[in-house]
This record gives C-alpha cells, structure tokens and sequence, in this order.
C-alpha cells in the first residue's frame, strides 16, 4: 500500500499535488490513500484523517511537511502533527536539540520517501531527512536550494486536464495561489490594475487574514467595484475560463500555472526577474518517474 | 451528543451537494425578544427589559423593539422560532455562551425537542475559520441573492446575482420587504439559488416565511461573518481575532450543546 501522509490537508498547491498524485496512482491499479490532519481532502481522493495513519510492513509511505525525527514519531503521527501545529518554543528548542542526536536508522520493511514542494517554507535541513529512502523533489532547483546530499529523484506534479474556453472574458484579471505576504498578493494586483484591468478577483486559499486585511483591504477601498475575493476553487476549469489574465509576482518553477494558462489560452505575467526554467512532463512520464522511483 | 464542528459539516455537505436548506439563528437579541423584554440596541444605550448600560452599538446594528408597540413582529419570530420543516434548521444561543437558565428557557418555550436545532454561533467562534476557508468558496458555486444592510459593499463577492438592502431597525421599517423578495422569487421562478442574510432580526423572519414560501432555494444566516468583505466594522471579538490576530479565546471557542 502507498500511504501519503501530509502535515496539512488546507487546499493550497501541495495539497492539490498530493490529491492529484493519490487519484493517478488509483487511477493506475497501485493502492494509495492520503492521509491529512484537515478536512478538504477527504472528498477529492482515497482519503482518511491522520489518525487512521499507522505504517505496516511493505508499506511505500510519502512524507509531505512533517519535521520528522525519528521512525518512532510515525506511529504516533496525529501528536506529532498537533505538536507542530501548536509551534510553541519548546518545540523550537527541541527541534534543536534533536538535531544533534543521532538519527535514527532506515526502517525495515518499510520505503520512506520525503515529498518536498517547498523552499524556505520547510527547509529539510531542520529534519531528519537520513531517515528517508529517497527525497522527492518537484523541481530540479530544489536541489541547489536544500543543499542536502542525500539519494532524491525530480519529479514534476500532475496537472490537470484544461481546455481553452471559447469565450474568454475581456480584461478580466485572476490571481491564483494561497494569499500570503510572500506571495505579494497586493503587488500582483496593481500590476493589473495598472494594465487597465476591469477586475481582479483573487482565487486563492486565505492562509493569511491579517495580510489580507491589513494590505488587500485598502485597495479595495483605493480601487471601488475593482477587486474581488473568491476563495479556493476547486474547479481549475472553470476559474480559466473566468478570467483574461493571470499575474504572478513570485514565482515558483514547479508551480503549474504558467502551463495552465497556456492550455487555456490565457495570458500570463510572470514575475520581472524568474529566470529559472520550467521543467515539463506528461502525466503519462510523471507516473513512470514514480513507478521507478517507488518500485511499483 | 451534538458536536458544534459536526453541525457546521452537515450544512456544509448539504450545501456541497445542492440540498436546499434553510439556517435560521437565533441569538441573544432574538433571545430577549422572544422573551417579550424591552431591547434597545444603540450608541447612547443598551436595553433589555429593566436593565440599562452604556451604548456601545453603531448604526447598522441599532434595533428597537417595544413589547406592545412591536407585538406583531415579536408573533413573527416566535412563528420562526417553532416552525418545523425538512432542513429547516434553528440555531440557539447556547449554554455555554447565554447560561444554562435561558438555554433551558428557549427548550421549554420552544415546546418538542426538534432534531433540526443547532447553534446560533455554528458559523462564528471556533467554526468560523473553516466558514471562510471551506464553506465561503462554495458560495460561487451558486447563483447568490444578498439581504443585507444598505451601508454595505458587495463589489468583493464575485458570486452575487441579486441583493436586497435593509435600513435601520429592519424588523420593523423593512419588513414588507419579505412580500418583495417573495415577488421576485416568483416572477423569475428562482430556484436553486443560494439567498444570504445579514439584517440582524429581519433575516429570522425573512428565512422562515421564504423557505416556507419556496424550499428549492437555500437560505442561510451568515450573520457578522462576511463584515471584512463589506467594508463594515469588525468589532465582534471573533472577527478580530480572525482579521487581526487580536487576542481572545472566541475564535478557538468550540460550543457546547
């Protein structure tokens, strides 16, 4: 059985990478369930919470964003993740501490692979990553960014299947990803108000109420009847087809939007300085990736 | 038991899978009035029954009820309170929040237990981070009707299709309007649409006598909930904690039944 295991289930992009990857792998005759702490993903693919979680021998099972120490904490992953989640200094200070002990070793009978769809946002030096069989790694830059020699493979994610729409609307700004400070959410969205567009709405999980409060509030009052706010959309289709733009002022080279756009015919502003090259496949490439990485 | 996150995945489920239903709340306000106390909700006072402090209230919250004087609207909302339907689901100020007595007060004045009942707050404390993050986006999955306060600004719901605006002491000075939204449901043959409430007491009586009127339409008490997208205040403790990082225990509150 292949068992992803993700610190978080909030819909923002890992998470819809982690829900894509589970319903290929089923949709190819290898068993995989995801395992979450929250609720969205319980709906979108072979799902359970993190408390049905408990690694079994032969299991394959995919680390995403847990800080793990030790094979121990796998038995015990709802604490675990809870523990995390309450981000108090103790934990901090264990963090640290746990460092400098010495790792714990490879479990048998069981393949351990880290999925690592982030940068600064989870750096892997702060884990035990020796634990790990291999890390797993969605785009190539990733490498030169975690500095860690340890066995890894590159493997973009699924995406998913887009059309372009025959009525595109005309000046119809969209931003999409999680609404956070580090996304610059607020510069993206002068950028299309500078270019003359009618509307921006803001397609995006609300990681951060206060940013949007504090920043994107005041220019709903600097720009009447020009910004909306619509929340995580599941249906990708549908947000394309509801927008003539998209913009982006902080790029993600494994982010899958820029192709998005290009399949459905949707213009796309990246960021002014994102020199780094994207690195595409097929759904039918990305799954022999895995089924030679997993041993399937 | 009932669980208050339970509660708040049930109406969500519902909502997911286009299951009409109604959410009607009845909150401390209504509390009083179904009590029959005098309530006067402004900035110079706060009255309930006898019991007089210091105004802390703006505008669009102001509400004015008089026993005698209102007693049509008060038998209104008592038809709201103990009207029964099919997913037609009443929210009551909980023990935790108003006490045990008035609690047990509305039980007792309700008469048979109805299964339907929830919270009042289930879109507010501890629910209201899953409110915004997973039921909010549902909403543009809908064809949605607003009744909210004339002051509002809906240009940030991409979702809406229709609104109608109330005033001051909506209850009473805009109550006719109910007959209107009914009209309007009728002449266009509304259905499946989802209809969101923000109008203090008008929108118990406007949920019940509109899901009465037509159940293929949902329609749902949102309350304070959606303030920050309307450029209203957001003084309730809830929405700074959410908004602002304020301290307070509110938005991490889960209530109990």
């Amino acid at each position: 059985m292949i068992k992803i295991v993700s610190g978080f289930s909030i819909p923002v992009g890992s998470t819809v990478a982690l829900v894509n990857l589970c319903n290929q792998l089923n949709d190819r005759g290898c068993h995989c369930i995801l395992y979450g702490p929250d609720n969205w993903h319980m709906d979108k693919c072979k799902s359970a919470k993190v408390s049905d979680f408990y690694p079994e021998n032969g299991d394959i099972i995919v680390v995403h964003n847990i800080n793990l120490f030790s094979v121990v904490e796998l038995y015990k992953i709802q604490d675990k993740i809870e523990e995390l989640r309450k981000k108090n200094r103790l934990i901090s200070l264990k963090s640290i501490l746990m460092k400098h002990f010495p790792h714990s070793r490879k479990h048998v009978g069981i393949k351990l692979i880290l999925s690592c769809q982030e940068n600064d946002l989870f750096p892997i030096r702060r884990l035990n990553y020796a634990m790990f069989d291999k890390i797993h790694y969605v785009h190539s830059s990733q490498i030169k960014y975690h500095k860690i020699v340890h066995p890894h493979f590159v493997c973009p994610n699924f995406s998913n299947h887009l059309i372009a729409s025959e009525h595109k609307p005309i000046r119809a700004a969209g931003l999409i990803g999680s609404i956070r400070q580090e996304n610059q959410v607020n510069v993206s969205i002068e950028k299309a108000l500078q270019d003359k567009m009618e509307t921006v709405t803001l397609y995006g999980y609300l990681i951060d109420p206060a940013y949007y409060y504090k920043q994107i509030v005041p220019l709903v009052k600097k720009y009447p009847g020009k910004i909306r706010f619509a929340g995580f959309i599941d249906d990708k289709q549908k947000i394309y087809d509801s927008v003539s733009d998209v913009y982006c002022t902080v790029g993600r080279a494994w982010s899958l939007v820029k192709k998005e756009c290009a399949l459905t015919n949707t213009r796309y502003h990246e960021p002014d300085i994102f020199t780094t090259e994207e690195e595409s496949m097929a759904n039918d490439q990305i799954f022999n990736v895995w089924e030679k990485e997993l041993g399937l | 038991m009932k669980n208050f996150e339970d509660d708040f995945y049930r109406l969500l489920k519902l909502l997911k899978i286009r299951e009409p239903f109604a959410f009607n709340r009845f909150s401390d306000g209504e509390l009083y009035i179904l009590q029959n106390k005098e309530l006067i909700l402004d900035s110079a006072q706060v009255k309930v029954g006898q019991n007089v402090t210091e105004g802390i209230y703006q505008s669009e919250d102001f509400k004015r009820f008089h026993p005698e004087e209102h007693s049509f609207y008060r038998d209104r909302l008592v038809e709201a309170f103990k009207f029964k339907k099919r997913n037609y689901f009443k929210g009551l100020s909980c023990r935790c929040c108003v006490g045990n007595e008035s609690f047990q007060w509305q039980l007792d004045f309700h008469g048979k237990y109805d299964r339907n009942f929830t919270w009042a707050n289930l879109l507010v404390n501890g629910n209201y981070p899953k409110f915004i993050h997973e039921m909010y986006p549902v909403f543009n999955t809908y064809k949605t009707v607003f009744v909210c306060n004339e002051n509002a600004d809906l240009s940030v719901l991409p979702f809406l299709v229709k609104d109608f605006r109330v005033g001051y002491n909506a209850m009473v000075q805009d109550y006719g309007l109910i007959e209107g939204i009914k009209s309007w449901i009728n002449e266009n043959n509304i259905k499946g649409h989802l209809f969101l409430f923000s109008a203090s007491s008008f929108s118990k009586m406007a949920i019940h006598q509109l899901y009465e009127f037509c159940d293929r339409n949902t329609y749902i008490d949102v309350g304070t909930t959606l303030n920050p997208f309307m450029d209203m205040r957001i003084d309730r403790t809830y929405l700074k904690s959410f908004w602002l990082g304020a301290k307070g225990s509110d938005i991490s509150k889960i209530c109990i039944w």
